[in-house]
């Protein structure tokens, strides 16, 4: 029986609606919900876009019928795309195809070596107290290793100081204070500085001990300095870099550049005193860390700064036996092997 | 120093335990490192210094006890029974040169009998660690360790006579010592002789063969002021430290020889030996005692604690010093002729503050103050350090030795320091380029399964110019083999001379040290055609190129390794661009792929430097996305393709514009460079880039 236009044109409409559910049924994914958008709703070639094109071929008093369906029909399968694509944001949320746990992806940076990040490390505690950062050369002469820091020639305050002599009078400094007198004849006081950098004595390879290592040494140099603000700084040093309840003790010394010269000892912090057979601190709960001093008169003739109107202090100490004790490392020459299993540890302090 | 509880008794009566004395030590800076039962006595090694001669003995340490603890000092007294001898009749001393013997003590001990030491000064000299030799050598270390003052003493009857001479050795003169070695003397060195020959070498160590043994009737007792430096410099051209010389060459006290005569003649009277009268003291010149201001002011001034008058006075007092009160608060301090280490008034501040203690000493953080010096600046190396940490290089520090083989094998123009007394001989010159170490860093990580390293270090080289040291500083890298571990998404790159330079232009660009060149040129260290120089400001500033096979394979090191180092003073002298702040460009971009035909001979810098050169106004930027080279290429040409961005400011530019700065660019390339422009090399893309 043959269909009128208007009863084919509802033929289609039901058809669609038949593929609608069908295809809804069907439809798994996102893109799966795309096509189907496509099918249905596309501009050109889209069912409804078709379905309304055959509008015009049905007379007129049909058309305003027909045209309700197809927007009652255009309603359906927005309203039904739009519940698909819901349901499948629900499924999304279920754990994804990847394994997110995987590891990430990280850009690999190089890692700083430990006596330099250790040095950083005292450096920015000196430069908060306004403290300037000084450098100096390696290779001196006598005078400003010796001579000018108040030793006098064949003393055998030089044997503490075991040296290494290159020709034409000329030794590897064996402390960076020779950057200290370099600065004091430069300048006038104030002087507030701090002067790391590599010394060298002549000593074979140890555990202990090391032909060149560094050193931080510091200077301050102004009117009405005493002992109690070189006490008073080095205490504010030591507890910021290793704790602030850290034990300290100053007790006297000899150096032949300071005078009165200090030794600084803190806390074994290993043994807190409480084992007699520490290996760290030999028992005695005591680790020596620092020297230190007011500077002596003698030195300060010596670069022409007037001791009875000025006074000063000074301190040095060495950055591996620092870190060593930080850190319980028990030998120093690993520092100078540059094995990157040791280095890479530090990338993380 | 050795010393012995039981000993420091005898002296001062320590009422303490003697790991309370210990503590108390520390305390005024005598630290003993080790503490040890010996015999029922203890013994602490005590941690002396080069300046405080007077605690080698211990008399002096008894003098800083008392002094701490508050307590007398009994100082021996010598009881001598005397002969009507004369010493000078049975000893004629002749001092030849006061300067290196200001002061000469001589007594004749006669008719000891020499045997094995009684208990109480066995157990002594034990606990000085020494094994007891007889009574009469024993009674000399006795005097050494308690006094601090060496003596030496002669067999009378091997002497070749009465004559004594103090004089310098003459030149060929030998002279066995007492400890069996035949020392070729020095004319400068002082000897004590006899008419014959040398027969000890002053404050040093005495002759075998005149030396007290089992047959010694007789002792001729020396008790000397040696010069410290002559002491000092003939013990160190022999190699030879003894006792003896340890302590006169920090000075032993003026005063104190003939005190010393009479105590070691005393001791040898219990063994029968009586002494000569009148000890011969032969002291041309004696020495004023020093004396120096002291202000109690100035105490308080140095230690920031005002601390007591009465104080002051009862320590030095018991110190041994002078006092005689001055106006405004002040003494005139006599120094005790022991006192070595002491001549100004900075001196005599430490030793208040000594005993008055550190610890009561208070902290005080000085008041800041702005120093114009201390302004922090840009800090350029640890700028850098950041930008090749950033580009995945880790930092080393390698030593500042070289091994004179290996540097030789670098062949560089540099000529090496030598150093005079090297740790080893692995370590006997200076490095003249970082180069060494970085290689040796890698040989020892590659020896222990490393794939690939990247690395670079900070420090100083080294050479002679001339007459002169040069001190340079550098920062060198070093690239080899891979980089980065296994990982499921990433494979591990493989580094080569591109990663090496990347990291120089970041070093160069982040400290805005622009614009940089390169410039191809040999270098003795590089592959030849692998070498390249950088510039900035004219001036050559650092290199960078594949190291030569010859000096990998000494380091046992096959795979290339890419290297590169720049003089830092020469770069951080120069000034570098100041940053500036340009705004956010407001109009859109045109953006221009180009793609030419390059001939070989034509360098990127070349390229480079001609564009740069024409200084196109509106050329935000050019890059080199691609590079080809391949068969379907003419012969000796490359292809490389440019992304050129051009903007205005002031405006969104027009294509015809664009079309006409693309056109002067491709002419120019053209004429300068014989660059042709690839058909359909020309990509207008992205239109509207903004």
């Amino acid at each position: 029986m043959p269909q009128s236009p208007k009863e084919a044109f509802q033929a289609e409409a039901r058809a669609l609606r038949l593929r609608l559910e069908d295809a809804g049924r069907r439809a798994k994914n996102a893109s799966a919900l795309e096509d189907l958008r496509l099918e249905f709703l596309g501009r050109r070639s889209g069912a409804l876009s078709r379905l309304m094109a055959g509008l015009a071929s049905l007379p007129a008093e049909d058309r305003p019928e027909a045209g309700r369906l197809v927007n009652a029909l255009k309603a359906d399968v927005e309203d039904a795309l739009r519940k698909l694509e819901e349901g499948f944001r629900t499924v999304e949320k279920r754990p994804p195809a990847v394994d997110l746990t995987l590891p990430g992806l990280q850009r690999p940076a190089g890692c700083p070596h430990p006596v330099r990040v250790f040095l950083k490390q005292i450096e920015a505690i000196f430069v908060s107290l306004g403290f300037s950062v000084e450098e100096g050369p390696e290779v001196e002469t006598d005078y400003y290793n010796f001579e000018a820091l108040n030793f006098p020639l064949h003393h055998p305050a030089r044997d503490d100081w075991d040296t290494l002599y290159l020709d034409g009078g000329l030794l590897l400094r064996t402390h960076t204070s020779p950057v200290q007198v370099r600065v004091m004849e430069k300048q006038k006081p104030p002087i507030r500085m701090i002067n790391p950098g590599r010394v060298y004595r002549k000593e074979t390879p140890d555990p202990t001990h090391l032909p060149m290592f560094y050193q931080v040494e510091g200077l301050l140099v102004d009117e009405g300095v005493t002992f109690a603000h070189l006490k008073g700084t080095l205490e504010y040093f030591l507890r910021r870099l290793f704790s602030e309840k850290l034990k300290i003790r100053f007790r006297p010394s000899f150096f032949p550049f300071t005078e009165p010269s200090a030794e600084v000892d803190i806390e074994c912090l290993v043994c807190r005193g409480k084992d007699s057979a520490c290996r760290v601190c030999a028992g005695t709960g005591w680790k020596e860390i620092l020297g230190a001093g007011m500077v002596d008169p003698q030195v300060l003739k010596n670069v022409n700064i007037d001791p009875e109107k000025y006074s000063g202090w000074a301190f040095g100490m060495g950055i591996e036996r620092m870190a060593m004790f930080a850190y319980q490392i028990p030998d120093m020459r690993p520092f100078y092997e540059n094995d990157m299993r040791f280095i890479r540890q530090f990338r993380n302090k | 120093m050795k010393i012995s509880v039981d000993w420091l008794k005898e002296y001062v009566d320590v009422g303490i335990s003697p790991s309370e004395l210990r503590e108390r030590l520390t305390m005024i800076g005598f630290v003993a490192e080790a503490m040890e039962e010996r015999d029922g006595d203890i013994v602490l090694d005590v941690e002396t210094y080069a300046n405080r001669p007077d605690t080698l003995g211990h008399l002096g340490m008894a003098r800083e006890v008392a002094a701490m603890l508050d307590l007398p000092l009994k100082t021996p007294a010598p009881s001598l029974s005397e002969l009507e001898e004369k010493t000078s009749d049975a000893a004629d001393v002749q001092v030849l040169d006061e300067a290196l013997c200001p002061r000469y003590c001589g007594l004749v001990v006669r008719d000891v009998n020499v045997g094995p030491s009684p208990d109480w000064l066995r157990r002594r000299i034990e606990a000085m660690g020494l094994n007891p030799v007889n009574n009469v050598v024993d009674v000399s270390n006795f005097i050494l360790f308690a006094t601090a003052q060496p003596v030496h003493f002669f067999d009378l009857e091997k002497l070749a006579g009465p004559t004594i001479v103090v004089r310098r050795a003459r030149k060929g003169e030998l002279l066995r010592s007492l400890d069996g070695r035949d020392l070729a003397l020095e004319p400068d060195s002082l000897v004590i002789a006899d008419e014959a020959r040398p027969v000890a070498l002053a404050g040093v160590i005495g002759g075998e063969e005149t030396a007290v043994g089992e047959s010694t009737h007789h002792v001729f007792i020396e008790s000397a002021h040696f010069d410290p430096v002559s002491v000092r410099k003939t013990a160190k051209a022999l190699g030879l430290q003894t006792d003896a010389s340890y302590r006169f060459e920090r000075e032993t006290d003026v005063a104190f020889p003939p005190q010393a005569a009479r105590l070691a003649a005393s001791l040898l009277g219990a063994f029968g030996g009586r002494p000569t009268s009148g000890l011969v003291d032969i002291y041309p010149k004696p020495r004023k005692s020093c004396e120096c201001r002291l202000r109690q002011k100035r105490v308080a001034e140095l230690l920031g604690v005002e601390i007591d008058a009465e104080f002051i006075r009862k320590l030095l007092t018991a110190l041994g010093f002078g006092l005689q009160a001055q106006p405004r608060q002040s003494w005139l301090v006599k120094v005790p002729s022991f006192r070595v280490d002491i001549e100004r008034e900075a001196d005599l501040v430490e030793e208040i503050a000594r005993f008055y203690g550190y610890d009561r000493i208070p902290s005080v953080v000085p008041p800041l103050k702005i120093i114009e010096r201390a302004a922090s600046e840009e800090n350029r190396p640890d700028r850098a350090a950041q930008v090749l940490l950033q580009q995945g290089f880790d930092e080393v520090l390698t030593y500042s030795f070289a091994d004179t083989e290996r540097q030789k094998i670098l062949e560089l123009p540099r000529r090496p320091i030598d150093i005079r007394n090297p740790v080893s001989s692995k370590a006997s010159q200076l490095r003249t380029s970082l180069a060494g170490g970085l290689l040796e860093t890698m040989a020892w990580n590659l020896n222990r399964g490393a794939e690939g390293l990247q690395i670079f270090e900070f420090g100083h080289v080294y050479f002679q110019e001339e007459e002169a040291h040069r001190e340079q500083t550098a920062l060198a890298l070093a690239a080899m083999g891979r980089r980065g571990g296994a990982h499921w998404l990433a494979r591990p790159e493989e580094t080569g001379f591109f990663h090496v330079k990347g990291a120089v232009e970041a070093v160069m660009s982040r400290l805005r040290f622009e614009p940089f060149r390169f410039q191809h040129l040999e270098h003795p260290i590089f592959e030849e055609g692998s070498g390249l120089t950088l510039f900035y400001k004219g001036d050559l500033v650092g290199r960078l190129g594949r190291l030569r096979r010859r000096i990998t394979e000494a380091y046992g090191i096959k795979d290339d390794v890419h290297y590169g180092e720049l003089d830092l003073d020469a770069l951080f002298g120069k000034t570098s661009r100041p940053f500036q702040f340009s705004p956010v460009p407001k109009f859109p971009a045109v953006v221009r792929d180009l793609a030419f035909l390059v001939p070989e001979s034509a360098t990127f810098q070349d390229i480079k430097d001609g564009i740069e050169k024409m200084a196109l106004p509106n050329l935000e930027s050019f890059d080199l996305v691609d590079r080809f080279a391949g068969a379907s290429l003419p012969a000796g040409r490359v292809s490389l393709a440019f992304r050129f961005v051009f903007r205005s400011p002031g405006g969104t530019l027009q294509s015809a514009e664009v079309d006409r700065l693309q056109g002067r660019i491709v002419g120019h390339l053209r004429t300068a460079l014989k660059m042709e422009l690839r058909e359909g090399g020309e990509i207008d893309n992205r239109a509207g880039k903004n």
